[in-house]
Formats: structure tokens, C-alpha cells, sequence
């Protein structure tokens, strides 16, 4: 089965994830995938969730925090800025409490509170957490290419999704009982109603957000994870872990893809000592590889002559990728 | 409506104003200081942050921080003060 076989095979598909140890190609195959499936005519976004984005790096070109930019016909990118997303999202706060209680200025401690609250670690990530849900709700795409995070990160953005469902359905729940407290108070003075709880609506929705978030992640029909591996031990035994601990979360794991490897055929030439060990080690590794993953592997893809930055270069790497 | 309506219906209302006294008001009183306490609860879980205890991620608490900005003085005085004999008398 190669990768292209994936896709014609599964049109449903619409979220397409790489992972993997940082550094491995991730971006490079996102950029990649993007462009082939924009070359067969699909609308195409790959956006990043990584703090430290590098979709600018691979397009050469500067689109951090611009929004969608279009880079080629059906083709657009986009790194989410964070910080202003952070920014943006506290002033919102300041203005709905100016505006619910009718004051010049923001009481300090609450100000304090709200500063304090934005340099927490959690943040950011969940600051842009919540802004893949604006851009997937949005539905603008034929497809969608997360450039995931490394490991870590994305394993924790799967398990914040899950504790973060749990935690509001046990506020939420309190919630109402403290509603139903309300309502008997209301009912003995006599009261028509007792008055809206506008907090309960903001539980729900914040719980609506986390969970359209991780249930994409989750999706066996339109989700597609693809994990990148080098053949190196070291690579090998960390993404056997991962792949691991994703079944775990229920991601949908889809196939592997073996990136880097030196082409064979250089043993036949001329080579220094160095360049053929290196050979034989990777020829160990790549057993390894074909034994336990086998039938998962995708691809193997050769290590390339030079970095890949700009378009030419991801239009070769696609051609690797996908063939024709 | 005549007078004597207008008398009856006044009647009625006293007598339920009286009936409410009597065992409404208690209950009422009961029901709405368990709302306070839930409330205060409440705060603590989502806002614990504002006495260096964090729970809800910040993203989150910051959006029920509207809602809550009169009760947390009264919040934050209930959380931080020391209990004494005549907390059992409240």
C-alpha cells in the first residue's frame, strides 16, 4: 500500500496529522502533502500548532500570524500566533466586564488576575487549541494538514483534551445543582423563574470547543495520523513508544512513513569508510523497521541531496511522497 | 372588580404572605445560603488560581471571570480567614 493508495482509497478524509520526534520531516511532509493534494485540484489549508512554526521557514516566505496565506492556486498556509491570539482574547475579557458591570476601569485585583493568568504555561497551547477549532469549524478546506508538534506536546494536547471533558462535566454538573438550589428558592418566595445561569451556558460552551477539538483527533472515518521515522535506533524505539501511547488516546493511527534513508546504490560507488557504515548500520535499522511495522510502512524516502525550502524542492519531495 | 373582590383577593395574599413566613422563608433562606456555599465552591475550582491554586487551565477560567468578578472579594474573604468559636454560631 503506498500513500497515495491512502488517499484515493479513503475520499472521506478530511484532517491529515504528522508526528513524530522533532526534527524527522514533519513540516516537510506536511508541506508536501499540501502540495500534492492541491495540484490534484483539492482545496488545500496546512497550518501549524507548534509555537515555534516553521511552515514560514519551508515557504520561504513570512506568514506567521497573517491568517490563511495563499501560497499557490488552492494551496494556503498558516502559523497561528499565540501571543496575539492571547492578547486579543484578554481584551475581550476586560471589555465583557467593563460593559456587564458598567465600570471606567478594571477593578485591580481582577486586572491582575487576568495578567497573571496569561503567562501561566498552559496558555499558549491552549490558546492555540482553541483557535484549531475556529479554523476547522470554519470548513472552508477540502482538507486540512495539521503540522503537528513534536511528541510531547501533541500527547499532551491529546490528554489536556480528555481531562479538560471530564473536569467541565463535573463543574458543569455543580452547576446545575447549584441552579436547582435557585430555582426551590425561587419557587418559595414565589419568583416566576430564577434568572438565567450564564455561566452554565459558558461551561457548555467551552465544553462544546474541547470536545469538537479532540474529537477530530479522534475520527476513524475523516482523521488520518501518519507517523515519521528515520532509520535510527533511537527514532525507532521512541516512536514505538508514541505509537503506543496514541492507540491509548484513540487516534486513529494510519501508517508510517521512513524518512531520510541513504540510497542503497552508493555502495556501489567509490565511498569513504564513514559513508559505508553508516550504510550498514541503516541497513540494520531498516530490517528492524520492515519486521515490526512491516505492512504499515507507506514510503521510504531517500535522503535528498539538499534542505527542503521552497517550492521546488516540496514539489520533489511530493514526488517522492506520492509518485506522479 | 368590586370591593368585595378586591378585599378577598388582599386577604388571600396576606394569608400567603403569612403561610411563606411561617415555612417558606426558612427553607428559602436554607436553599439560598447552599447556593452561597456552592457557589463560593465554585469559584475555588475554576478561579483557584487567584489564591495560588490552579485548576481550570487559565484559558477557560478567564472566560467565567466576568461573572464572578462581584463575588470574589467576598470569596476571597471567606477562603483566607481564620475559623474562630463564632463560626459555629453563623
Amino acid at each position: 500500500m503506498s500513500l497515495k493508495h491512502t488517499f484515493e482509497e479513503n475520499p472521506e478524509r478530511r484532517y491529515i496529522m504528522f508526528g513524530g520526534k522533532g526534527g524527522l520531516g514533519k513540516t516537510t511532509f506536511s508541506a508536501a502533502s499540501a502540495y500534492w493534494l492541491a495540484k490534484q485540484g483539492y482545496r488545500v489549508l496546512v497550518f501549524s500548532v507548534d509555537p515555534q512554526a516553521s511552515l514560514s521557514d519551508i515557504f520561504q516566505q513570512d506568514i506567521f500570524g497573517k491568517g490563511a496565506v495563499e501560497i499557490m492556486p488552492n494551496l494556503y498556509a498558516q502559523e497561528i500566533d499565540a501571543d496575539q491570539r492571547i492578547r486579543e482574547y484578554q481584551a475581550e475579557i476586560r471589555q465583557k466586564i467593563l460593559d456587564m458591570y458598567g465600570l471606567d476601569q478594571v477593578p485591580e485585583e481582577i486586572e491582575n488576575y487576568i495578567q497573571a493568568a496569561a503567562a501561566e504555561p498552559a496558555m499558549e497551547e491552549s490558546a492555540i487549541f482553541d483557535a484549531v477549532v475556529d479554523i476547522v469549524v470554519s470548513a472552508d478546506y477540502d482538507y486540512y494538514i495539521y503540522d503537528l508538534v513534536p511528541l510531547g506536546h501533541a500527547l499532551y494536547y491529546l490528554s489536556m483534551a480528555s481531562v479538560y471533558d471530564q473536569w467541565i462535566d463535573k463543574i458543569t454538573a455543580l452547576r446545575s445543582e447549584m441552579e436547582e438550589y435557585s430555582q426551590v428558592a425561587a419557587v418559595m418566595q414565589r419568583k416566576k423563574e430564577s434568572q438565567e445561569d450564564a455561566i452554565l451556558r459558558e461551561l457548555q460552551y467551552i465544553k462544546e470547543r474541547i470536545n469538537k477539538s479532540s474529537g477530530i483527533l479522534t475520527d476513524r472515518q475523516r482523521t488520518a495520523f501518519f507517523f515519521v521515522v528515520i532509520p535510527e535506533e533511537m527514532a525507532i524505539l521512541d516512536t514505538k513508544k508514541a505509537a503506543g501511547l496514541f492507540a491509548k488516546y484513540d487516534v486513529p493511527l494510519s501508517g508510517y512513513i521512513v524518512n531520510r534513508v541513504i540510497p542503497e546504490s552508493l555502495a556501489q560507488e567509490a565511498i569513504p569508510d564513514y559513508l559505508r557504515h553508516r550504510l550498514d548500520m541503516q541497513k540494520g535499522h531498516l530490517a528492524t523497521i520492515e519486521r515490526e511495522l512491516g505492512s504499515e510502512v507507506l514510503a521510504y524516502i531517500p535522503e535528498l541531496e539538499r534542505d527542503i525550502t521552497g517550492l521546488g524542492m516540496i514539489e520533489k519531495m511530493a514526488y517522492e511522497l506520492f509518485g506522479g | 372588580m368590586s370591593e368585595e373582590e378586591q378585599n378577598k383577593a388582599s386577604f388571600f395574599d396576606t394569608a400567603k404572605s403569612i403561610l411563606y413566613g411561617l415555612a417558606g422563608h426558612d427553607m428559602s433562606r436554607y436553599a439560598l445560603k447552599t447556593r452561597g456555599s456552592m457557589e463560593h465552591l465554585f469559584i475555588l475550582i475554576t478561579m483557584g488560581d487567584l489564591l495560588g491554586i490552579p485548576i481550570l487551565p487559565p484559558y477557560y477560567s478567564l472566560r467565567i471571570l466576568p461573572y464572578v468578578v462581584p463575588q470574589i472579594s467576598t470569596w476571597k474573604r471567606r477562603m483566607l480567614r481564620e475559623r474562630d468559636l463564632t463560626d459555629a454560631l453563623a
